[in-house]
């Protein structure tokens, strides 16, 4: 037990925040806290950047970091509302609406996926410090996203695809939840059993070591950045299956939201660190507290941002203490003291 | 002088979470004396220069310098008495230039706020001519080389009137030119008066230039006394507390044909022309001055420079190595010249490091991995390399340089392989563990016949392990020295 605690060190301090969120929402708002409305939709609202969470957790953990995630994620969408608009009139398609479903997230697929490997190619071959290169991306990405559109939202999606937004799996399990957990699996599977898994934390730590030791690192960085395009698209499609809609600015509030998640759960930015029931757990706090502001009803909803900040703010000083930083503190005195 | 010591310590004690790092040290400086304090990794001498210089307090035992008893130190009252400590990382600031670097402390310590450029130059100016160097004032300090910013740093401890400057393994990242040019200094701070402590765990280093040394493992002091009473035999027993023999590395089967064949081989400004041949069952020693080109020619070798003309010729058939991925499959190892920057994932395991090169092999199918095999797999390698820890989940940066340098060539002994590129094996490895890698080397080569180049500008090292070496200068081969040929005296005479 003793060393369970040790080697999970988020883990457990995560249990601990997420203990105390919910007694603070206890004491202060109980009645609305205990609902069974309120959870349904904390389960329907945190799959979206859920998966995105998980998705840009690949780059974090090599050391890197992608800001362009939510605005690619928007334009593969959007291209897809535009096909599925293009071959569907006044509620009846020209042909099988499953299959031009199928096709259209198929296109909104390839684009995130090329997306992912202009920025790995960016980053990698050219050597543009990956926040440089992904924040340029996502002004292309958005600039394309508006011109394509003059900023409007592009709606009148079929039914069948708006639905997976508000249905559930097995009757009682919502859709979103249920791809929410499917990708956090894969995910999981991918980090801990594979041989990627184990080169990206290698390179997270040190790249260079990695590179003399015959890996490709080049290739596992994109590669990682094409997982979080493909997770990014799965969330992107989620959000515009709930939204009934494409925008190309749905979601931009979400970047900062998940490197906040992300640093919560102990995936630092420098690399080599982080789990992925840690992300879930992250996500699910951080989404708890999302719901918990909105209960004060009174409350003015301007002071949502001031409240995450401050809260974003405790997390990196608590987490600095408690966390790998504080334990590479100790380890450093103590080899000067040799 | 009156007092036969300028600074006595005996009985000194001090723990941290109740390991003993000093268990009853006793210690003597004589003035204008040079005394090493030497002894491997760990071995508490670091602590024991924080406790002079009153960065860290004793537990237990008396301080008396200059005949008087200290009860307190701190690191204002050292520089006070006149200890002056020089630090590996030389605690200069690099954006600023020499003249700054200089004057910058007697200005803060005199209270100055407003910056007189004349009063700067003339501080430093006076700094540098108490050794007699010449380094261009308004050089910038980053820009200098190791040596020149050391000189610096003596020069700044001289300002502050200095009666014992401590020299924490100043030699570590010089060249041997750089390392005489430093004792030269340090000869002449002594016939000043000064007294100097030096540590160091180089062998050859503490033999030429210290008049007393003390030599301390695992907490306590071994040897104290004048180092002409100690022969380089006494000393390495007292560093490792085991005998260590004498261990020339003699080829038992070298293969008629060669394993490597590099012809004309030519990168830009980085080496030129460049012929050898490496056969099986053979070390190869590769020497010469940092930027003579020699590590230039092995990151051709394994792919992570790419030669201009020439051939690389293996097992017989011309091959271009173009990253370390090739390399690895032409069955090329390279151990690097720098573990922590280019040899290890410091905060990743012990048994994550080892395989880092082999999860193929680990995986078997090249997609799944099974952390558990790693792991078993890392064991017996831990075992066969004798790695001090006890476990190998724990990180590569909890073991000490000899042990971290063992995780580098398991790295890829655990791959097969051909050729086997060294490049400075036992830079900051202790004579222990050096020992161990040597010996290492030395199976490798007879038993399993591996091809080894050791790349070095240790020349005891290079003398006593290769079978033969080749001399770059400049980039560019000058010299080749056979088997019976090889001896530090040959070679230096072709380098200089």
């Amino acid at each position: 037990m003793k060393n369970f605690a040790k080697n999970n060190r988020y883990t457990v301090m995560l249990f601990v925040w997420m203990a105390a969120v919910l007694l603070f929402f206890t004491i202060t708002k109980a009645s609305t806290l205990w609902q069974v409305s309120t959870w349904q939709g904390i389960v329907m609202q945190f799959p979206e950047f859920g998966v995105m969470t998980i998705g840009v957790m690949f780059p974090f953990i090599t050391g890197n970091i992608d800001m362009s995630f939510v605005a690619l994620g928007d334009f593969a969408t959007l291209i897809m509302a535009k096909y599925l608009n293009a071959h569907w009139v006044d509620g009846t398609s020209t042909g099988s609406p499953m299959g031009y479903i199928m096709t259209g997230i198929l296109i909104a697929m390839i684009i995130c996926i090329a997306g992912g490997i202009i920025n790995g190619l960016l980053i990698t071959k050219l050597g543009i410090p990956a926040v440089m290169a992904t924040i340029a991306m996502q002004l292309v990405w958005q600039g394309l996203s508006i011109a394509l559109t003059n900023g409007n939202t592009v709606s009148g999606l079929p039914e069948l695809y708006t639905e997976i937004g508000h249905s559930n799996v097995l009757g009682f399990i919502p859709y979103p939840l249920f791809i929410f957990i499917i990708m956090a699996v894969i995910a999981g599977l991918l980090l801990k059993f594979t041989v990627f898994g184990e080169k990206l934390y290698m390179c997270g730590t040190n790249v260079k070591a990695c590179h003399y030791s015959a890996i490709n690192t080049d290739r596992v960085i994109t590669v990682s950045f094409v997982l979080c395009a493909v997770w990014s698209c799965v969330g992107a499609l989620l959000m515009v299956s709930t939204m009934a809609s494409a925008k190309a600015d749905y979601g931009t509030s979400y970047v900062m939201r998940v490197i906040l998640i992300l640093v919560l759960a102990g995936v630092l930015p420098d690399g080599g660190t982080g789990k992925i029931h840690d992300v879930v757990l992250s996500v699910i706090i951080v989404q708890i507290i999302g719901s918990g502001v909105n209960m004060f009803s009174n409350l003015n909803a301007y002071y949502a941002n001031l409240i995450w900040g401050a809260l974003l703010l405790l997390v990196l000083i608590l987490s600095t203490k408690m966390g790998a930083d504080g334990f590479h503190f100790k380890k450093k005195k103590a080899a000067k003291a040799a | 002088m009156a007092e036969e010591y300028l600074l006595q310590m005996s009985g000194i004690c001090k723990s941290f979470a109740g390991v003993h790092a000093l268990d009853h040290v006793n210690f003597h400086v004589r003035p204008g004396k040079v005394m090493c304090l030497a002894g491997e990794n760990g071995c508490g001498k670091s602590t024991l220069v924080k406790i002079i210089s009153g960065v860290y307090t004793r537990d237990e035992g008396k301080v008396v310098f200059e005949g008087n008893e200290i009860t307190k130190i701190t690191p204002a009252e050292a520089t006070r008495l006149g200890i002056q400590v020089i630090y590996q990382d030389l605690s200069i600031f690099p954006n600023l230039t020499v003249m700054e670097n200089l004057a910058i402390n007697s200005e803060i310590t005199d209270g100055r706020k407003i910056v007189n450029r004349k009063r700067w130059e003339e501080t430093a100016k006076t700094a540098l001519s108490k050794i007699d160097c010449k380094i261009d004032l308004y050089a910038k300090m980053g820009e200098l080389s190791v040596a020149d910013k050391q000189l610096v740093a003596i020069c700044r401890a001289l300002l502050f009137n200095a009666k014992l400057i401590i020299m924490d393994e100043p030699t570590t990242a010089l060249t041997k030119r750089e390392v005489e040019a430093l004792f030269n200094t340090v000869r002449q701070l002594r016939d000043q008066g000064i007294a100097i402590m030096f540590i160091s765990h180089k062998t050859e280093e503490i033999f030429e230039i210290s008049d007393d040394v003390c030599i301390m493992r695992n907490g306590k002091n071994v040897f104290e006394g004048p180092t002409k009473d100690l022969t380089p035999r006494d000393f390495a027993y007292y560093m490792t507390g085991r005998e260590l023999t004498d261990d020339h590395f003699i080829p038992k089967k070298i293969s008629k044909e060669p394993v490597l064949k590099v012809e004309h081989l030519s990168a830009g400004r980085y080496y030129n022309d460049v012929s050898f041949e490496l056969h099986k069952g053979e070390i190869l020693g590769i020497t010469g001055l940092l930027g003579s080109g020699r590590t230039e020619l092995a990151l051709s070798l394994f792919g992570l420079l790419k030669p201009t003309s020439g051939t690389i010729n293996l097992r017989g058939r011309d091959v271009k190595i173009k990253s370390p991925m090739e390399a690895q499959k032409l069955k090329i190892g390279y151990v690097p010249e720098d573990r922590l920057t280019e040899g290890l994932c410091m905060a990743q395991s012990i048994a994550d490091n080892i395989e880092l090169a082999s999860l193929k092999r680990i995986s078997g199918n090249g997609f799944t991995l099974n952390h558990k095999k790693i792991f078993e797999d890392a064991a017996t390698w831990v075992k066969k390399f004798s790695i001090a820890t006890d476990d190998p989940h724990k990180y590569a940066q909890t073991l000490s340089g000899g042990n971290q340098q063992k995780i580098v060539l398991a790295k890829w002994l655990s791959n097969d392989l051909d050729v086997l590129i060294l490049n400075g094996p036992t830079v900051g490895v202790d004579i222990g563990a050096k020992q161990d890698i040597h010996h290492l080397v030395h199976q490798l080569a007879n038993d399993e016949g591996l091809a080894v180049i050791i790349i070095s500008d240790d020349l005891s090292e290079v003398v006593e392990n290769c079978s033969r070496v080749i001399v770059m200068k400049e980039g560019q081969i000058v010299g080749h020295l056979d088997a019976d040929e090889v001896s530090e005296a040959n070679i230096l005479q072709i380098i200089h």
